[in-house]
């Protein structure tokens, strides 16, 4: 039996090792979920992230206190599933040496996660979870200083978009669909909390649930249709998305899917085809290489991973946007300590030019009483997309200076 | 027809069809587990590989019949290594690592296809017409009927071959009595090899005729294993046609109960209807009985 | 290879030692790795281990593939949860957790474990499933998908810091270990073990199946409970979808990896799957993990190579797993992402290499090493004796009748034995002898007709009813107990008495010796010898021997009657199927003759030899024999 206690001694030894610190680099962690359900999102996150980091380090690495030092990238695989997201967490905040972090896709590991960061004050930068309870579960508790920044367009904007591009339509009548997900219910209130303010303008006539992995949604548009919904509100991820366009078409349901930005997720529109036409989300971002600022990020990101298409184009623009702005605060901070890079995080001084905006100090010093403060995106920075012949394209071309404008926020 | 009826005809309608496909990768249990009394618990992973290797024929330009069969040969090669890498040796030693040694090569399978195929969901080309088929007010879909056929004609040409050529007969020998069957010349060891690789080809089709309805993904897998392990146990493993009628069964049930309860308890009335069968008829409902022998 | 060391301890004493030593080593663990993440690790371990101890109840014990452990460690943690929302304090948010786990779990368990192998595995999987969705479609009650924040109670108005808090979590490990080894080593954990390897001999030897698969279930459920209780207060948020297929798949692994039937398999199986993903992610170590598991599994080819045999299947697949991890280790582009195949590969491994988990391949390598003292067996006490007198016939069947499909397997049988009787039962193959004492023993119900039992009649088709009533039977094909030793066989069988009286019945049928060897390592002879003391061991008031000479060799024979012989005259009755001719006329004061299912001739040795319908029986129809009626005599088989 003393056998089992050396191989058990080796495996904890091996397990809680630390890197050995190297004086001239700045360590970064990047986490999300690399395999299952929600990967294309990390991945693309992750590979976004990834390009900004490399491209930094060709040029030598971040200028830090006058000092070049390059960036060492820890990655981290959540799996989208909570205890595991949790453990990550605290085997990134106790390696000692990370300076920040970015990432996260599942709502679920924030809140599960994220308190491991704050208690040892290291920085993060939530992208691209978009749950409005990422964040408000600090201002919930009343924390005073707050490490974790969001670089997503979060819930709320997202879904007074949507409730707003439906009233625009002319819609009285509208069903919510949602995933059974911790995601798909946060959109729900979040849009059910816009319909409310509302006072009466738009009527919720059925509210639906699916489950992720279900594929026949026929059930839950049936009962939309019999309620007379005149377009559906929708809360979820690719595949099921995909799966309710799918549905639409067989019952000859036609009408509009107004719903969070991953409708714009290519396996949402690679697989529901024609069917997923004239779908609406809001949009940081968009795969169009005629906007001529996203132009070389996509070229860039074409040739990096050897695709044609990013798998999700919000996530890796969000992800490149925000290592560039990491980067820049570390610059500014002259060091790696977390304290410093989150105070030049809330008090970015030079304008950082990235793939989705030029970015102008987009945090603020943490208020608990306003979330905004550490919430990058604003109503104003985004724009509709609309689902067309297998891509994204503006639903409103007159929007188009928003997202090729120079003064993000 | 009252508007509400129409709504539950639909569903129950909708639901069935896809039971079928649940009934053809339980076929695929069946198969198996009469030649060796194991099954595959990582049968999902065979019918998503399937569709995959599927996807991947017909994007070189071959057409959809060929790229089908392209995947059954290539199903029929995982099962049958299935069998050697995962089973055999556990039946030998007469213990239940099978069980885990299947769980495990699907998991291998599940993260090869994710980095060989990508984690993406993808649409199954099919030659079939688009837009629905309307039928008294129901809708119907050409890839749904199409597994309905799928399924029924699989199923019966297999039924067809275990009774009419040498091959099947040695197989049903080798299910009925392994060492009567090698007492008479029969290699139950290859008997059961072919069990397995007729039972990956299953799954293989089953992921060809699912696919254009359902896309296929990575994720696609465990779901599918479980349903369709209920439905083979539920009509019991022994049941032949019978898994026919347990999978439209459960597939209509679950249509129906989300329909009527509410989405998130679309599966619920289904699982407490199964472990009540279980609970009434551990043989399956289709089963023969078990009688007990010391 | 080595010289086995003699330490001089018994091996239950050594155990301790070295379980306490761990406890020891793992409670000052956070003072040489500090860092939250460690302790997060270890906590995580902990709970694993009770979760896993409690797994292996079913799935090593009672040898049943259990899929819903995750489901009930959930339930417990959201019934904590629900608990310390509601302002309990710390210990009652615990209990709360059990009760949420138990409660639910035994009653699956009534259903579910009427069934065996896929059927159970499937109910309770389906089980699991459901209760993921109870508990995400309580909004109200549970929070839903949201998932359910809470903040950890103080224990006593001690406020536990992560280290506290890791330090309970070890307490209630130690305890939940050590309560589970003298459970499950106890006359109730040797019973459930007894009804995986036979449960129909665990029946008919008034063992009873149903009662310990319940409650082997429900403390298997209520570790689920415990665990989960402590899942709960370690994290503080909870998400239904975290305690579904997924972490069972990884659960059962753990089992399976780590070792079934054993507290330290649990335990092994536990650190595994709570470090080896974080192992994982970190390349270096992670190659040399796998380089060095590579090595490890390329030695027991060697040594198949250097005596020139060729490497089995078991050896060289290991090494195959090895290799390809290795390759994906060093050459894919992305390690992270092909981590879930890798790891696939490492268990593929382990499970074939090591079909007794890691916890017993080093048991078994310590066993190699080192000699225990053997634990001291008690002198044996007692022997053969009857049951006491009764005034009833010991058995009295009454037109006893059951067919199989179309097959009247048993026909309108009418017999009865008395008191101190050998009645031997004869009749050509199938002829429904076995099916005979299955309808007495109880293991079928008949169709029509009666059994009765020295004065009772047990319910039709109950073994556990027939054996109360009197009735004890061996098996033509052997039912052991193989997991069991010798000693224990007798001791999960007797209906009082302590170990001493065991070794009494054993010593009865010359297995004295045998006492510490396990069923699987006794010869085929003498377990047909074991199978007769267990039987008399339940104080029987009949004795239903079958075939009990099959396959045995001269001399174990002649064993045999005299076994029989004493048992005959200590008084107690003996119902006796057998084809050897000389045992059945030395022994047997009657013979009854089936053919076809009907009694064709009752009456002494002699009187059978010459029945014309009994050489029938045997010789087939022929009118030639039929007329010389009365001077054949048949060779009885």
């Amino acid at each position: 039996m003393n056998a089992s206690r050396s191989i058990l001694a080796f495996l904890l030894a091996t397990s809680f090792s630390t890197v050995v610190t190297a004086a001239d680099v700045v360590k970064i962690a990047i986490t999300g979920p690399f395999s299952g359900g929600s990967a294309p999102m990390g991945v693309s996150m992750r590979d976004g992230a990834k390009l900004a980091i490399s491209q930094i380090n060709q040029n030598g690495g971040i200028n830090v206190g006058g000092k070049k030092m390059k960036i060492e990238l820890i990655e981290r695989d959540d799996e989208g599933k909570n205890d595991r997201g949790a453990l990550v967490a605290q085997e990134i905040s106790s390696m000692g040496d990370i300076s920040a972090v970015i990432g996260t896709v599942n709502t679920g590991i924030a809140v599960m996660g994220d308190k491991y960061y704050v208690e040892k004050g290291i920085v993060k930068i939530i992208t691209p979870a978009a749950g409005s309870a990422s964040m408000t579960q600090w201002s919930k508790a009343g924390t005073k200083d707050l490490p974790i920044f969001r670089f997503a367009s979060h819930d709320g904007i997202q879904a007074q978009m949507v409730v707003e591009k439906a009233l625009k339509l002319g819609f009285t009548n509208v069903a919510i669909v949602h995933d059974a997900t911790n995601y798909g219910v946060s959109g729900r209130d979040d849009l059910i909390e816009q319909i409310n303010r509302q006072r009466g303008k738009l009527k919720v006539v059925s509210v639906e649930k699916f489950a992720i992995g279900d594929k026949d949604m026929t059930g839950q548009l049936m009962k939309a249709k019999s309620a007379g919904a005149q377009a559906i509100l929708i809360w979820g991820i690719g595949p099921e998305l995909a799966a309710v366009a799918a549905g639409k078409e067989k019952l000859g349901f036609k009408v509009p899917m107004i719903g969070g930005w991953t409708l714009s997720m290519s396996n949402f529109i690679d697989t529901a085809g024609a069917a997923g036409n004239g779908a609406l989300m809001p949009q940081t971002f968009i795969e169009d290489e005629s906007i001529a600022r996203a132009k070389p990020f996509i070229q860039a990101y074409h040739k990096a991973y050897g695709v044609t298409r990013i798998p999700s184009p919000v996530s890796a623009a969000q992800g490149y946007d925000a290592a560039l702005l990491l980067a820049e605060a570390i610059h500014e901070a002259g060091s790696t300590t977390p304290s410093k890079i989150k105070f030049s995080l809330e008090n970015l001084k030079v304008t950082v030019k990235g793939a989705i905006a030029d970015w102008k100090k987009p945090w603020s010093t943490w208020n608990p009483s306003n979330v905004e403060s550490h919430e990058a995106f604003r109503r104003a920075t985004t724009v509709m997309g609309k689902v067309q012949n297998g891509r994204v394209v503006l639903a409103d071309p007159s929007e188009k200076f928003v997202l090729a404008g120079t003064t993000a926020k | 027809m009252d508007a509400t009826y129409i709504a539950l005809a639909q569903m129950a309608v909708g639901g069935g069809l896809m039971g079928m496909a649940y009934a053809l990768v339980a076929y695929g249990f069946q198969l198996t587990y009469a030649a060796g009394k194991a099954v595959n618990f990582g049968q999902g992973e065979l019918v998503m590989l399937g569709a995959f290797a599927g996807i991947s024929l017909a994007g070189t330009g071959l057409p959809y019949w060929v790229s089908v069969l392209g995947a059954m040969v290539a199903g029929a090669a995982l099962g049958w290594l299935v069998e050697r890498v995962a089973v055999r040796l556990a039946l030998k030693q007469h213990n239940e690592g099978w069980i885990l040694l299947t769980i495990i090569v699907g998991l291998f399978a599940l993260s090869s296809v994710e980095n060989i195929w990508g984690r993406e969901d993808r649409a199954f080309p099919a030659p079939w017409p688009t837009g629905a088929l309307d039928i008294f007010g129901i809708s119907v879909t050409w890839p749904e009927l199409a597994i309905a056929a799928g399924a029924l004609g699989i199923m019966t040409l297999v039924e067809l071959a275990k009774r009419y050529t040498m091959a099947g007969i040695a197989v049903q020998a080798v299910s009925a009595d392994p060492e009567a069957a090698e007492l008479c010349g029969v290699r139950s060891r290859s008997a059961i090899s072919l069990s397995w690789a007729v039972s990956g080809a299953a799954a293989a089709f089953a992921g060809t005729v699912l696919g254009p309805v359902t896309t296929v993904g990575p994720t696609m897998a465990a779901a599918l294993t479980l349903k369709a392990f209920s439905v083979a146990v539920v009509a019991g493993l022994d049941s032949g046609f019978g898994l026919l009628i347990a999978g439209i069964a459960l597939g209509a049930a679950e249509n129906l109960s989300g329909y009527v309860l509410g989405s998130g308890w679309r599966e619920a009335p289904g699982l407490i209807l199964l472990i009540l069968a279980l609970a009434i008829r551990p043989q399956g409902v289709f089963g023969k009985k078990i009688i007990r022998k010391v | 290879m080595f010289a086995r060391v003699s330490i001089g301890l018994r091996e239950t004493t050594a155990e301790r030692i070295v379980r306490i030593a761990l406890f020891v080593g793992l409670a000052a663990l956070p003072a040489l790795w500090q860092g939250q993440y460690a302790l997060g690790l270890l906590t995580l371990m902990a709970v694993y281990a009770i979760l896993l101890i409690g797994l292996d109840a079913t799935v090593g014990y009672l040898g049943q593939v259990n899929l819903a452990q995750a489901a009930l460690f959930g339930l417990g943690a959201y019934g904590t949860a629900l608990a310390v929302q509601a302002g309990v304090s710390f210990p009652l948010a615990l209990l709360a957790g059990i009760i949420a786990a138990l409660l639910p779990g035994a009653a699956l368990a009534l259903p579910a474990l009427r069934l065996e192998g896929p059927q159970f595995a499937l109910s309770t999987l389906s089980f699991a499933t459901l209760s993921v969705i109870v508990l995400n479609e309580s909004e109200s009650i549970t929070n839903g998908a949201l998932g359910l924040s809470i903040v950890r109670p103080s224990l006593f108005t001690v406020e536990l810091d992560a280290r506290g808090y890791y330090w309970l979590c070890l307490l209630v490990l130690f305890v939940a270990w050590w309560v589970s080894q003298i459970l499950l080593k106890s006359r109730f954990g040797l019973s459930i073990e007894a009804l995986r390897d036979s449960p129909t001999a665990a029946d008919a030897l008034g063992i009873g199946t149903l009662r310990h698969k319940v409650l082997a279930f429900a403390w298997g459920s209520a570790l689920a409970g415990l665990a989960g209780a402590l899942h709960a207060l370690n994290f503080g948020y909870l998400q239904p979808a975290a305690f579904g297929y997924d972490l069972m798949v990884m659960l059962l692994l753990g089992v399976v990896f780590g070792g079934r039937r054993s507290q330290w398999g649990a335990f092994v199986g536990a650190a595994v799957v709570a470090m080896l993903p974080n192992l994982l992610s970190n390349r270096t170590l992670f190659s040399s993990f796998v380089s060095f598991g590579c090595i490890v599994t390329l030695f027991p080819i060697f040594r198949a190579l250097i005596s020139r045999r060729i490497p089995q299947f078991a050896v060289t697949a290991p090494a195959a797993a090895m290799a390809l991890a290795l390759a994906l280790s060093l050459f894919a582009p992305n390690v992270e992402e092909w981590r879930k195949g890798i790891f696939a590969l490492f268990l593929f491994a382990a499970v074939v290499g090591l079909p007794d988990g890691l916890a017993g391949a080093i048991a078994s390598m310590v066993h190699r090493l080192i000699r225990f003292t053997p634990d001291p067996l008690p002198p044996a006490s007692g022997g053969i004796r009857s049951a006491g007198i009764s005034v009833a016939l010991p058995l009295h069947v009454m037109k006893l009748s059951k067919s199989f499909g179309g097959v009247r397997a048993v026909d309108n049988i009418t017999l009865d034995i008395g008191q101190d009787e050998v009645l031997g039962l004869i009749g050509p193959n199938g002829s429904g002898k076995t099916t005979f004492i299955n309808l007495v023993s109880g293991l079928y119900a008949p169709d029509s007709g009666t059994v009765e039992i020295a004065g009772t009649r047990p319910v039709p088709g109950s073994l556990m009813s027939a054996c109360s009533a009197g009735a004890a039977r061996t098996f033509q094909n052997l039912q052991s107990f193989s997991g069991l030793t010798a000693l224990e066989s007798i001791v999960v069988c007797q209906r009082d008495g302590g170990k001493s009286e065991a070794m009494g019945w054993l010593r009865a049928v010359g297995l004295e010796e045998k006492a510490r060897q396990r069923c699987s390592e006794i010869s085929y002879g003498d377990l047909r010898f074991l199978e007769i003391a267990r039987a008399i061991a339940t104080r029987p008031r009949i004795l239903m021997l079958d075939e009990p000479a099959a396959g045995m060799s001269k001399p174990d024979i002649e064993r045999l009657v005299a076994l029989v012989a004493s048992i005959k005259r200590a008084g107690l009755p003996i119902l006796l199927i057998e084809h050897h001719q000389d045992v059945v006329a030395e022994l047997c004061d009657r013979v009854a003759v089936m053919d076809g299912g009907r009694l064709i001739a009752l009456g002494t040795s002699d009187q059978i030899r010459r029945d014309p319908k009994v050489i029938e029986a045997y010789l087939g129809s022929d009118d030639e024999e039929a007329n010389v009626e009365g001077e054949t005599e048949v060779q009885l088989c």
